[in-house]
């Protein structure tokens, strides 16, 4: 088993991957409190001196590992990146000492060969505008292509009157809802059963989540004078082109 | 006229007497009080009987995976706890007995580094409190375990954080922190509104432009240069001031992106807990390159500094010095250290200045002492007003860390560089358990053990400090001479933090057993056994027979 493992390891190895692929582990994989350096134990489990069938370490590296702190890839790395990964954590099986070398950092350490974001400019600063993390954001409550909190409708799909969308002057989602307490505020239908609602509160961002008993709930009524101009006036007019820019460029594809 | 109204606001609170941080029949805090004292004024388990301590009870989580790193709470007989994976449980303190489960669904790809542990809950206005591994902060009806609101504080993927520290319950706010101090962000502190789960506030870690301390970083290094939130503050009411510990900036090791002292990061912030208005802070490590963070519990506690009474702020930085901060200002007072391998720095002088600074090159692998781990870890150290002793871990090991130019990306970590475990400059690697003045560090008693002890520490008004150690041994010691009186094998590696309660006029000990979270990950580095050591989630509880009582 051994020896096959080994002989595995051997024929699969192409330095030049191997050495393409340590370089990646250092930068992306040996870091804090994920993997150790050269693949010494850390927050992730020790891949030293351990063997791993390349298909499951590729999937591994792609998709994540659910419900474990593994992150997927596959938006962060390219194909040909993580395939040198895969190379390099096998080369790795053979190792006998627990400890890498002494200087972890194989030369020619640069930048990350993260895919770049492939939109013309305009888009690109509306994407950065619409999750910008520095003021309240379009994706505390809309998502694009999976970045950002899909409490609204996500947007990926919606291309017509973007524009005339984000000043929303009338939306036929949102409700008053109207509680036995007396309290009533903007809502958004999450959920409901015989016995419980869900509603989204959308009086302030981010939205909250929040479940009552049916009998707390007095009304859901239509709510044609609900604005969505309080987000959409933190940004200039110039910047709310650019991100129609990014939902547009959403909508059609890369 | 402030000046004045402040100092006569001081004079009144010296007059009220000291804060009481003790706790009695329920551990109502994550620290106990909001003190963070974690001492329990109950007595009954005493240095006399302590070595007829039996098990009442043990509760299974379920979820191994992580470890149990939380402290449990008890109001009204009644156990509140959460276990990896952000399972909460309401248990009977006295019989074991489940009375409520919630676990909360977490979508399947968590992806980010701070998981699945969490440290607990805030109980309080008839409901519990605690935040996700997918950055939500959630509030459940204290009697049924029903969810009343969830609020997603940010998204995960993009910021890379999420919250695995306890809130704390101030007023009618919850006030939760956040991590992501590893990663490209940047951090905060959000209050939210305990009845519609509304937010209150938000106090960015970092400043923005235009505001004061922007100047601190340059270029655009503030949008992403970390500052988290990632463990739990103090509240003093007297003072009615919010004090919260800032952790890290990023890259953590690469500093040339952000020149400047890096406010917040490595502060000690206190802020008014109505507005998150800042008040004052203190930077324990201007422009921190090592990943020194100032986010560990701020204990409050009362002492005289040079025969007069001052009420101080305590911090344990993870540099391995603890810094005493007057309270009322944020003026520095003392700064002593809890581990002997620390080269990172000289020393820090009397008014608070970091002496030697030792920062690491770009490019090629040097030796800083104490490891990224630190010079103690986030478990929690324990104030006993008996002793007037201030009982924590120390931790001597090193690392070899090798900085390296890095740009932020959104969502991934963002250290900097690499690192690996080396021992320490003199003497074994490993960790010890020690007693202290607070003020002066003065050492009167030292617990070697061969591991880093990852487990919080519970001293009590029976002079006992109750603590565990990664290979499963919970023991108490006792308070004035350190001697080990008793030791209970769990069966797991501890990481969490014991408490102490009474239901019907029994006291109670009770310690999460349960080893895992990043820090264990790191261990078989240097002591490659660690990496077998068995993960577990068992609440263990004891208490004396009944007859011996």
């Amino acid at each position: 088993m051994i020896v096959a493992a080994l002989l595995l390891a051997h024929a699969a190895a192409d330095p030049a991957l191997v050495a393409r692929g340590e370089r990646i582990f250092a930068q992306s994989c040996s870091v804090g409190y994920c993997h150790g350096v050269a693949g010494a134990a850390g927050r992730g489990p020790r891949l030293r001196g351990r063997s791993f069938a390349s298909n499951y370490l590729y999937s591994a590296i792609r998709d994540g590992i659910p419900s474990s702190a593994m992150p997927a890839w596959k938006d962060r790395l390219k194909t040909e990146d993580i395939r040198a990964v895969v190379e390099y954590v096998n080369s790795l099986a053979t190792a006998t000492d627990a400890a890498p070398p002494a200087n972890p950092m194989p030369p020619g350490i640069g930048p990350a060969s993260l895919p770049s974001f492939n939109g013309p400019p305009p888009a690109a600063r509306g994407r950065a505008l619409f999750s910008d993390p520095t003021r309240e954001n379009c994706g505390v409550c809309h998502a694009v292509g999976g970045r950002g909190v899909a409490v609204g409708p996500e947007l990926t799909a919606r291309s017509a009157d973007v524009m005339a969308r984000i000043h929303a002057t009338e939306s036929r989602h949102v409700l008053l809802a109207r509680l036995q307490s007396g309290e009533q505020f903007p809502a958004l239908l999450a959920s409901q059963t015989a016995d419980e609602v869900r509603l989204y509160d959308l009086t302030s961002a981010p939205p909250v989540l929040r479940t009552f008993a049916r009998s707390q709930v007095v009304s859901m009524a239509q709510n044609p004078g609900w604005r969505h101009e309080d987000v959409s006036k933190t940004y200039s007019p110039a910047e709310l082109e650019d991100i129609v820019a990014y939902l547009r460029w959403a909508a059609t594809g890369p | 006229m402030r000046m004045r109204t402040g100092a006569v606001l001081c004079a009144l609170a010296g007059m009220l007497g000291a804060q009481d941080g003790s706790t009695h029949a329920d551990w109502p805090h994550y620290g106990g009080e909001r003190s963070a004292w974690r001492y329990s004024a109950l007595d009954q388990i005493n240095r006399s009987n302590v070595g007829r301590l039996q098990a009442a009870w043990a509760f299974q989580t379920g979820k191994v995976d992580g470890g149990f790193n939380a402290t449990p709470l008890v109001v009204d007989g009644v156990m509140y706890v959460p276990s990896s994976w952000n399972r909460v449980f309401a248990i009977d303190a006295e019989t074991g007995k489940e009375i409520w489960h919630y676990f909360y669904q977490n979508p399947r790809e968590i992806g980010v580094i701070y998981s699945p542990w969490t440290r607990g809950v805030a109980v309080g206005l008839g409901r519990v409190f605690f935040g996700t591994l997918d950055n939500n902060v959630v509030a459940l009806d204290r009697a049924t375990g029903r969810e009343l609101w969830r609020v997603n504080v940010e998204d995960m993927h993009q910021c890379g954080c999420n919250i695995t520290g306890a809130p704390l319950l101030v007023k009618d706010k919850v006030v939760v922190g956040v991590t992501g101090g590893d990663s490209a962000h940047r951090g905060y502190l959000t209050a939210f509104d305990v009845n519609t789960g509304r937010r209150a506030w938000r106090f960015w870690t970092i400043p923005g432009p235009g505001e004061k301390g922007h100047e601190t970083w340059a270029g655009d290094s503030w949008k992403m240069g970390g500052g988290a939130t990632w463990m739990t503050g103090s509240y003093d009411p007297e003072l009615d001031l919010l004090y919260w510990g800032v952790g890290n900036a990023a890259a953590d090791f690469y500093g040339e992106a952000r020149k400047g002292t890096n406010l917040y990061t490595d502060n000690i912030i206190a802020l008014d807990p109505d507005t998150g208005k800042l008040k004052w802070h203190y930077q324990e490590v201007p422009h921190d390159v090592w990943d020194f963070d100032a986010a560990f519990e701020c204990v409050l506690l009362d002492a005289p500094v040079n025969g007069v009474p001052r009420k101080l702020l305590l911090n344990v930085n993870k540099g391995g010095y603890t810094f005493v901060i007057d309270r009322t200002n944020g003026e520095f007072v003392s700064a002593w250290p809890v581990a002997e391998n620390i080269n990172w720095i000289s020393g820090v002088d009397s008014k608070g200045n970091l002496l030697g600074r030792n920062e690491p090159p770009v490019g090629k692998p040097s030796l800083v002492c104490p490891s990224i781990g630190g010079g103690r870890q986030w478990n929690h150290g324990s104030y006993s007003p008996r002793t007037g002793w201030f009982y924590t871990t120390g931790i001597e090991w090193c690392q070899e860390v090798t900085v390296t130019p890095e740009e932020p990306r959104e969502g991934i970590n963002f250290f900097g560089g690499v690192f690996h475990l080396k021992p320490p400059m003199h003497g074994p690697a490993g960790g010890h358990l020690d007693a202290y003045d607070p003020v002066t560090g003065k050492k009167f008693w030292s617990y070697p053990s061969k591991y880093p002890l990852l487990a919080s520490q519970l001293s009590t008004a029976g002079d006992l400090v109750f603590s565990g150690d990664p290979e499963g041994n919970f023991f108490a010691l006792d308070a004035r001479t350190g001697q080990k009186l008793w030791s209970f094998p769990t069966g797991s590696g501890h990481r969490g933090s014991p408490i102490s309660y009474s239901v019907r006029g029994r006291q109670f000990i009770a310690t999460p057993s349960g080893w895992g979270s990043a820090l264990a990950g790191l261990l078989p580095q240097l002591w490659p056994e660690t990496e077998d050591f068995p993960p577990g989630s068992t609440m263990f509880v004891f208490a004396l027979p009944v007859e011996a009582r």
